[in-house]
């Protein structure tokens, strides 16, 4: 036996690998390559939004107020005559970042919580869905301005506040399935392989639960960037001249009737960034789900 | 695009119109045939008690409901007898004597006496009642002494009742405009046994003010209170005018909303907006026979800047930031050409008045001036903080004037919404940097809006403390004899006000209304005064029918 065959046997079997074998499972869903390319084109603009914007933020001209869209503003100008289509991409970044950050925190706190809970068990399972139960019946809001109270008014912290109420039911839905999975015959296979609870949960667990999880991110993203638009429209989120969608959006319902534009437009953004993120949460979870079908 | 919105928004009301109409009677068309005015009145009263509650909204449904001793004429704004039938004012102005009507009845069949007033004044003056518009009798002997707790005889306070008709009032100072406080609802009479009956004269909130409870002395009483829903007033068989009195009822709705207000008028549910949303009010005022109705407002809006802080503890910043901001501009994009330009905190033409104008809207000036301060282009810049409650309307105002300030001076203002009542609490201990205020004047005179900046004033808050300026509105305004003499003490002061720009006035108030061409009897005034005994309902179609 030559070295040349030992190789293309290697490369074969290299070929089916979990998460190759998911891409190509990922790119025959053709929603699932809008709502991905969607995003990366969003997020693309939104990190390239300093250098390629038509206009600048802050300026107004408050003679022309809200007008149309036309030639000079494609997106037409707001009340003050600043340019929609710059506001939108300043506010994407803000809207942007706020759902992937906070929305990224609540999925490490709220995984790592749910899966050692469940697979623990006992006791100390008990204690810790018990904290969980009391944040639950926490009113979320007091929660967040006492942290904006504390500590002042910061992005980042808001991001992370927003992050720290939002893992609870990420939590719960990871302990549920970390529990079912815990009786099937691969997991005391694994542990009767003598792996380690930590490996096992890395390896085995999260990877088998990983369909719920992205359906409630994609849920979770959305959820935040309209908490976000709701805080700072309290006066505890970002402030004016500083925009996000779900501000661009409160404001625009207020006067859609008469300039419909400043609705329609930041709505569209928004929804487009929903739609991108529902669809590739759906495609991700057909492609990552390691119980069907491996042909 | 405006026209075609326009026209958009028309057929959109013309459908709805008629959708109403297919579906049921209008309110405003029932209303017209049962002359009930359905009437819009911002948000639900806090309650009805003339000497606990403060609000606009409140205000509107108790002068229905009662009447002052002389009450203003909807048209001139001049008092007119009310539950008094006249009254006399002696030579030194400090003593009048009110002559209260043998006809003036309680609701519930009582003659009112003039003890009424002297147990009604009392309890607004008691300390423990805590009524916020207890400074409104200071003007009365003895009155802040009383409320203070200084002296506890209410019979060294300055009113009388000579006997059953007689209601004498001293004063300590010649007051021009005690008469029109006579009109403002805190010093309203309320039935002494009714509130007796429910608890003590000092005690707030108690049930006395409920449908089946409450005894009122105006042209309409209570019928029915549906919370967050509706106020049913009836009108009254006791009230002594009752003949002139044209309405059968009014219904009051909380329409905190200004969208959803508008949509209520745009299908018939009102007869009379509490305001009207900025964005609709160029629509409006295209439209032929529009209801859109604005008129000068009794009031200021402006920013207090605090003078005890930096950077706003000097002068030169103070200066450099009004003169900045470019009110025209604003006044015709922003607010959509509906209001006045402010330059100083006392609205002009109050009674005749006119405030002095120390500066305009001036870049050049403005940036030197900046300079002199120590921030030549705005380097060196500390930054500030604008505070202003959660609103809309003020929201647009503030970022307007941030990118002004800007533009103009080249400096960073950081804007800082809050609730309404982290808001005042905020105002009253100062906190701030700059904070947006207005002030709606309660009766017609440069006094009230003079004495906000008196030292150490309650709704002072910017620090401000001028003897000369104290001495000028407790002393020489109150002795000057003559209206121009002490309009010329009142001009004086608010110059030396102005000199040290502790406020940034921005515009004077006008009032903006949605009214049905049906409500006759409205007329529009400096202070948005309704006097509803007067207003009556009359059905435009069947009155063109007629003339036909």
């Amino acid at each position: 036996m030559n070295t040349q065959t030992i190789n293309d046997i290697a490369q074969a079997e290299q070929g089916t690998s979990l998460w190759k074998d998911a891409w190509l499972r990922l790119r025959k869903n053709h929603l699932a390559v809008f709502g991905l390319v969607t995003l990366v084109l969003f997020i693309v603009i939104a990190l390239l939004t300093p250098w390629i914007a038509p206009y600048s933020y802050q300026a107004q001209n408050l003679e022309l107020g809200a007008s149309p869209p036309s030639a000079a503003h494609w997106l037409g100008t707001d009340i003050f005559g600043r340019d929609l289509m710059t506001q939108i991409m300043y506010g994407g970044r803000i809207s942007l970042a706020v759902g992937f950050v906070a929305t990224t925190v609540a999925l490490l706190i709220g995984v790592t919580w749910g899966a050692v809970a469940g697979y623990v068990g006992g006791r100390a399972d008990a204690v810790m869905m018990r904290l969980v139960d009391i944040l639950y019946a926490l009113p979320f809001m007091i929660f967040i301005v006492l942290l904006t109270v504390v500590f002042g008014r910061n992005m980042l912290l808001l991001f992370l506040a927003i992050g720290a109420v939002e893992w609870l039911t990420m939590a719960r839905i990871m302990r549920g399935q970390v529990q079912s999975l815990r009786q099937q015959e691969f997991v005391e296979a694994a542990i009767s392989l003598g792996l380690s609870p930590a490996t096992l949960i890395r390896r085995h667990l999260v990877p088998n639960a990983l369909g719920p999880i992205i359906v409630y991110t994609t849920l979770t993203i959305p959820n935040v960037m309209l908490l976000e638009a709701f805080l700072s429209f309290l006066g505890l989120g970002i402030q004016p001249p500083q925009t996000s969608w779900g501000l661009l959006i409160s404001y625009g319902a207020e006067t859609m009737e008469e300039y419909p534009w400043l609705l329609i437009f930041p709505g569209l953004a928004l929804t487009l960034t929903l739609f991108s993120l529902n669809f590739l949460g759906d495609g991700l979870r057909d492609a990552l789900d390691v119980r069907g079908a491996k042909d | 695009m405006q026209p075609i919105i326009s026209r958009f928004l028309l057929v959109v009301a013309a459908v709805i119109l008629l959708a109403a109409c297919s579906g049921g009677e209008t309110n405003v068309a029932s209303g017209n045939r049962l002359g009930i005015l359905h009437f819009g009145n911002g948000s639900e009263p806090q309650g009805l008690d003339p000497h606990v509650v403060t609000g606009v909204p409140e205000n509107k449904i108790i002068r229905a409901l009662f009447e002052g001793l002389a009450v203003k004429n909807p048209y001139t704004l001049e008092p007119e007898p009310g539950v008094a039938q006249s009254w006399d004012i002696s030579e030194d102005g400090r003593v009048i004597t009110f002559h209260i009507n043998p006809e003036a009845k309680w609701s519930n069949g009582d003659p009112m006496r003039a003890s009424d007033y002297v147990w009604s004044w009392q309890r607004l003056l008691s300390p423990a009642l805590g009524g916020e518009y207890a400074y409104m009798l200071y003007p009365l002997a003895n009155a802040q002494a009383f409320h203070k707790g200084e002296i506890t005889d209410f019979n060294e306070v300055g009113v009388k009742a000579l006997d059953d008709h007689t209601l004498q009032v001293t004063l300590d100072e010649r007051t021009p405009y005690f008469i029109q406080l006579m009109d403002h609802y805190s010093t309203f009479a309320v039935h002494p046994p009714t509130i007796e009956k429910f608890g003590k004269a000092t005690d707030r909130y108690t049930p006395w003010t409920r449908v089946e409870n409450i005894v009122s002395n105006g042209a309409f009483r209570l019928k029915k209170w549906e919370l967050n829903r509706r106020i049913e007033l009836e009108k009254s068989d006791t009230y002594w005018d009752r003949d002139k009195v044209r309405l059968n009822g009014i219904i009051y709705y909380p329409t905190e909303n200004v969208v959803s207000e508008e949509r209520m008028f745009r299908v018939g549910q009102l007869h009379y907006t509490n305001s009207v949303p900025l964005g609709k009010i160029p629509v409006y005022k295209e439209m032929p026979d529009s209801p859109y109705m604005q008129e000068p407002y009794l009031g200021t809006y402006y920013y207090l800047l605090n003078t005890l802080v930096p950077p706003t503890d000097n002068l030169n910043v103070r200066k450099a930031l009004s003169m900045a901001v470019d009110r025209d501009k604003l006044n015709a994009t922003v607010l959509k050409g509906t209001n006045i330009s402010a330059y100083s905190i006392t609205p002009p033409d109050t009674l005749g008045y006119y405030p002095p104008r120390l500066f305009s809207y001036d870049p050049e000036r403005a940036r030197a001036l900046l300079a002199e301060a120590g921030y030549p282009d705005g380097k060196g810049w500390p930054g500030l903080e604008l505070t202003y409650n959660t609103s809309e309307d003020h929201r647009k105002i503030a970022v307007a004037l941030q990118q002004m300030w800007k533009d103009v001076l080249n400096i960073e203002v950081t804007l800082t919404n809050q609730e309404w009542k982290v808001y005042l609490d905020s105002i009253t201990n100062m906190h701030f940097q700059i904070a947006r205020r207005g002030w709606i004047g309660d009766y017609v005179d440069p006094n009230n809006f003079l004495d906000l900046f008196l030292t150490g004033g309650g709704n002072n808050n910017t620090g401000f403390a001028d003897p000369r300026y104290d001495e000028m509105i407790l002393k020489k305004a109150p002795r000057a004899v003559t209206k121009e003499e002490r309009f010329a003490v009142f001009h004086e002061a608010e110059t030396l006000l102005m000199e040290q720009m502790p406020i940034i006035p921005v515009y004077t108030y006008t009032s903006k209304h949605l009214i049905h061409p049906s409500v006759q009897g409205l007329p529009p005034n400096l202070m948005d005064s309704l006097n509803l005994k007067y207003v009556w309902l009359e059905d435009i179609e069947q009155a063109t029918e007629t003339d036909d």
